[in-house]
């Protein structure tokens, strides 16, 4: 039931991606909801279960992205699971620490995309995709993890009774 | 002691003499000349003008209370009028908007449509459903598929000029690349000129011409076409014009800068080329010959 309820989420967030994240855009930056949804389940319910949603969130994105398939899961699966990680062995959940941590996974997953997106990286492309691109969503990304982490948390109990697992440590 | 004693210190009998008086009197007042009732009424007018204060202000009251009730009554009706007007505007005017949007889509699938009927290419539409799943690539997906006889590499246009590549295919589903991504290459042509070039996306999101000879008479405003060397699209769909044309001293050849003339933001409906004739060089019309001498 918990895997068919995941396998749910993770198809209307990439739903909602495709058709709804121009509403969410503020100045042609647009959220990857994918990627705050693999972190949330990291920030929220651990290591392992960031895994999962990342990698079937991360397949998903995939299967409607002009990219091979197997970029995004393994960047959105990682992501969930460092989320789960760095949050839960060497710091607290704090809002700071998911800022941070969420920051610097949207930057690293972006450089990564942006590696293999592009057929050439030269020094004025990384310049101009780190300033109008990866810098703006790193922020923008993590912003909304936080924000989705505490909503989550306030109207946690009962949901992460029924879906999401245990709380934070 | 009797009763009527103590009550009234009058006796019996009188007070029946009193009583036939008294009706004589009321039965005489019907038959008195008119003089003697004006009299009459002028002894009761002050009684009268006292018992109409109360009666007035009774009736002022029971006038304000019914004017008031009819107000609220007919308020009462006005607001639920009002109420119900107000959902059926809104009704309407999600209707009209429901009935705009239909029109506006229907009319861009009419133009699509007869576009496809003049065009000498098989095309397929299709709407599109989505955008930019991935922040990486600037890509569109439109709801048909595989299914439908949709493959990779096949070219996405719409009756103004080329939008794109299809890069994957699901059952029902394709993702196409837009002509402004930097992994989509086609080859152009500027149209007066017939100078050749690759018409690439760039990071940035604009669309540059490489490789335009650099003796080219290339200018702003010249329209880019297709050169039909490529598979996917035919000789002669519109790409753009021209913006601006760039040199650097050590450069070999000229870049344009091209304004496309597809809206890729504003796309709703596209055409896909599932396949068209290439023109054979011996369509080709051939050049006056000139007579020997």
């Amino acid at each position: 039931m918990t895997i068919f309820l995941d396998i749910l989420l993770c198809f209307g967030v990439v739903l909602a991606q495709a058709t709804f994240s121009t509403i969410l855009s503020a100045k042609g930056i647009y959220p990857d909801l994918c990627f705050i949804l693999a972190c949330v389940m990291g920030f929220h319910s651990g290591e392992y279960k960031g895994l999962r949603i990342g990698l079937t969130v991360g397949l998903f994105q995939d299967l409607f992205s002009p990219g091979g398939i197997g970029l995004n899961m393994i960047l959105k699966g990682l992501a969930g699971a460092l989320a789960g990680v760095t949050t839960h062995t060497f710091s607290t959940v704090t809002s700071p620490a998911i800022l941070l941590v969420s920051f610097a996974l949207s930057l690293g997953c972006g450089l990564a995309s942006l590696v293999v997106a592009y057929p050439v990286v030269d020094a004025p492309i990384l310049f101009h995709a780190l300033s109008s691109g990866l810098l703006p969503q790193g922020l923008y990304n993590s912003l909304l993890t936080l924000g989705t982490f505490w909503v989550i948390k306030c109207i946690g109990p009962s949901l992460s009774m029924v879906h999401l697992g245990r709380g934070p440590r | 002691m009797p009763r009527s004693e103590t009550n009234f210190p009058i006796s019996t009998s009188i007070r029946r003499v009193l009583g036939v008086i008294f009706i004589l009197f009321l039965a005489l007042l019907l038959f008195l000349p008119r003089q003697s009732q004006e009299w009459l009424s002028h002894v009761g007018g002050p009684f009268a003008r006292i018992l109409e204060v109360p009666l007035h202000v009774v009736a002022s009251i029971q006038d304000s209370i019914r004017h008031a009730w009819d107000h609220y009554i007919a308020l009462q009706n006005v607001w639920e009028e009002n109420q119900q007007l107000k959902q059926e505007v809104q009704r309407l005017q999600g209707e009209q908007n429901f009935l705009r949007e239909h029109a506006i889509i229907a009319m861009q699938f009419q133009q699509l449509l007869a576009y496809q009927e003049t065009t000498p290419m098989t095309t397929l539409p299709a709407r599109i459903i989505g955008r930019n799943v991935s922040n990486w690539y600037r890509a569109i997906i439109i709801n048909k598929g595989n299914q439908d006889g949709i493959h990779p590499e096949m070219g996405v246009i719409t009756d103004a000029g080329v939008v794109g590549r299809v890069v994957r295919v699901n059952p029902t589903t394709a993702v196409v690349l837009l002509l402004s991504d930097p992994n989509v290459a086609i080859t152009g042509m500027i149209q007066k000129s017939r100078d050749e070039g690759l018409v690439q996306g760039t990071p940035q999101g604009t669309i540059h011409m490489k490789y335009l000879p650099p003796l080219s008479p290339v200018q702003a405003g010249d329209p880019v076409v297709t050169s039909g060397l490529t598979d996917d699209f035919p000789r002669g769909l519109q790409i753009g014009r021209i913006q601006q044309v760039t040199k650097a001293d050590t450069d070999l050849f000229q870049l344009g800068e091209i304004d496309p003339i597809v809206e890729f933001s504003k796309l709703e409906a596209v055409l896909v080329i599932t396949s068209f004739q290439p023109d054979p060089p011996s369509s080709l019309p051939k050049p006056p010959v000139s007579p020997s001498p």
